[in-house]
């Protein structure tokens, strides 16, 4: 029993303390390219650019996270309906330079459902019409916050 | 078959269960009556009425089980095996064993329900069914847990250990529950928040209603089937314990003889 506590706690410990998170920010990313070198890693941001698809069906695009920006070139599966510009976006892959090279886009979604009638044209797409920018989210982590408004 | 004796009488209810032919009653067959209107109800709101979202399309739809199905196990079956399990320990109470192990059976079919329906939300929102991310991790390690501490409720074993053992397993698998709720709080997770905050105005009140109407249906549900499967579990542990009486009484009458030859 006690034993059974201990590893419990260990673990518990482990996971509360580890510095293993499932993504980095961009910011963060951008910072420790250095020592990610070509080790696969998840990354968070939000897409600022109008993603662009060439021929091969590659996507290029760019995220942003406290003010520092990532050109992502995603050559993975294609990634869901709801991926568009203005969307946090978490992307698996490894940096190649100064570019990420994407193998998976997730694309985060708020808890906010809005209904989908005329009347609201708009508004809920987690976006700022005018800026592409999300709005502010009062749910998410601290650590999330929104890219800044005054880009 | 069980080797030690039942802290309970038999003989009261030998009567009882030899009679038994369903584990009905007038209260469960109103819940279950209103169980499979509330169903029909969420069918029909949560498919026709509601509207689509305005990102996510059709694929909202998933919010009015996935949720419920998960408030369902993790807040009310799961909490009933913790406080089951706890009396069970305090004072052996047979019913209180029982109670825990079929809310935790149910509770798992609840569970992979909500596994489930995450999945198939996961793919058209997120763009995969599956990732390790720390809430569904953590959800995925819970599904172990009970379905490991539903084997041990099934040990061939002395049946006083062996509730005994359940109740630890019931208790301690509880604390990863607070690991799921908080999850989304104390790691980046790519999964959704705390369920909706009330004040949400932009929620639509068609689907504010169908979500209310998943979480009623769901709950009704699930008492529905939990008062069935303990009904069964209880009858099971009297025949047990009646035919261990039958047994016994068996032996005694024997004995006497038994004994004749290797006196003297």
């Amino acid at each position: 029993m006690g034993g059974v506590v201990a590893i419990l706690g260990f673990v518990l410990f482990q996971a509360l303390t580890s510095a293993r998170v499932f993504f980095r920010n961009v910011d963060e990313a951008v910072a420790e390219r250095a020592e990610l070198g070509d080790t696969t890693f998840r990354m968070q941001g939000v897409v600022v650019t109008e993603p662009a698809e060439d021929a091969r069906g590659a996507i290029t695009f760019a995220v942003s996270f406290n003010d520092v920006d990532a050109t992502i070139l995603h050559v993975g599966e294609e990634p869901s309906d709801l991926f568009e510009l203005g969307m946090p976006v978490v992307v698996d892959g490894h940096w190649e330079d100064d570019v990420f090279v994407s193998q998976q886009i997730l694309v985060k979604h708020s808890e906010s459902y809005v209904a989908d009638n005329e009347d609201r044209p708009g508004v809920g797409e987690g976006t700022d019409a005018d800026s592409g920018v999300p709005l502010d989210d009062a749910e998410t982590n601290d650590d999330e916050v929104s890219a800044s408004d005054d880009r | 078959m069980t080797t030690e004796i039942s802290p309970e009488p038999a003989s009261k209810t030998t009567t009882m269960t030899d009679a038994v032919t369903s584990t009905g009653s007038k209260v469960t067959r109103v819940l279950g009556a209103l169980s499979l209107v509330s169903i029909a109800l969420l069918l029909a709101f949560g498919l026709l009425v509601s509207p689509p979202e305005i990102a996510q399309g059709d694929s909202v739809r998933l919010f009015y089980i996935h949720v419920p199905s998960a408030i369902v196990c993790l807040y009310i079956a799961f909490s009933i095996t913790l406080v089951g399990s706890i009396i069970y320990l305090r004072n052996q109470s047979t019913f209180w064993d029982l109670m825990a192990g079929a809310a935790a059976e149910v509770g798992v079919v609840f569970l992979g329900f909500t596994l489930v329906t995450g999945m198939l939300w996961g793919k058209p929102t997120w763009g995969t069914y599956w990732t390790w991310d720390p809430r569904l991790t953590s959800t995925a390690v819970s599904f172990v847990l009970y379905l490991g501490y539903l084997a041990v409720r099934r040990l061939d074993m002395d049946p006083v250990a062996r509730s005994k053992r359940a109740a630890i397993l019931g208790i301690i698998s509880f604390a990863n529950l607070i690991i799921i709720r908080y999850s989304v709080a104390w790691w980046r997770s790519l999964h959704q928040g705390q369920t909706l905050d009330p004040r949400d105005t932009q929620l639509d009140n068609t689907m504010l209603f169908s979500f209310v109407l998943g979480v009623l249906a769901l709950t009704m549900t699930f008492a529905w089937l939990v008062i069935h499967r303990f009904r069964i579990a209880w009858l099971e542990h009297q025949l047990e314990a009646q035919q261990l009486e039958l047994a016994i009484a068996e032996r005694t009458s024997q004995g006497p003889t038994g004994l004749a030859h290797g006196g003297a």
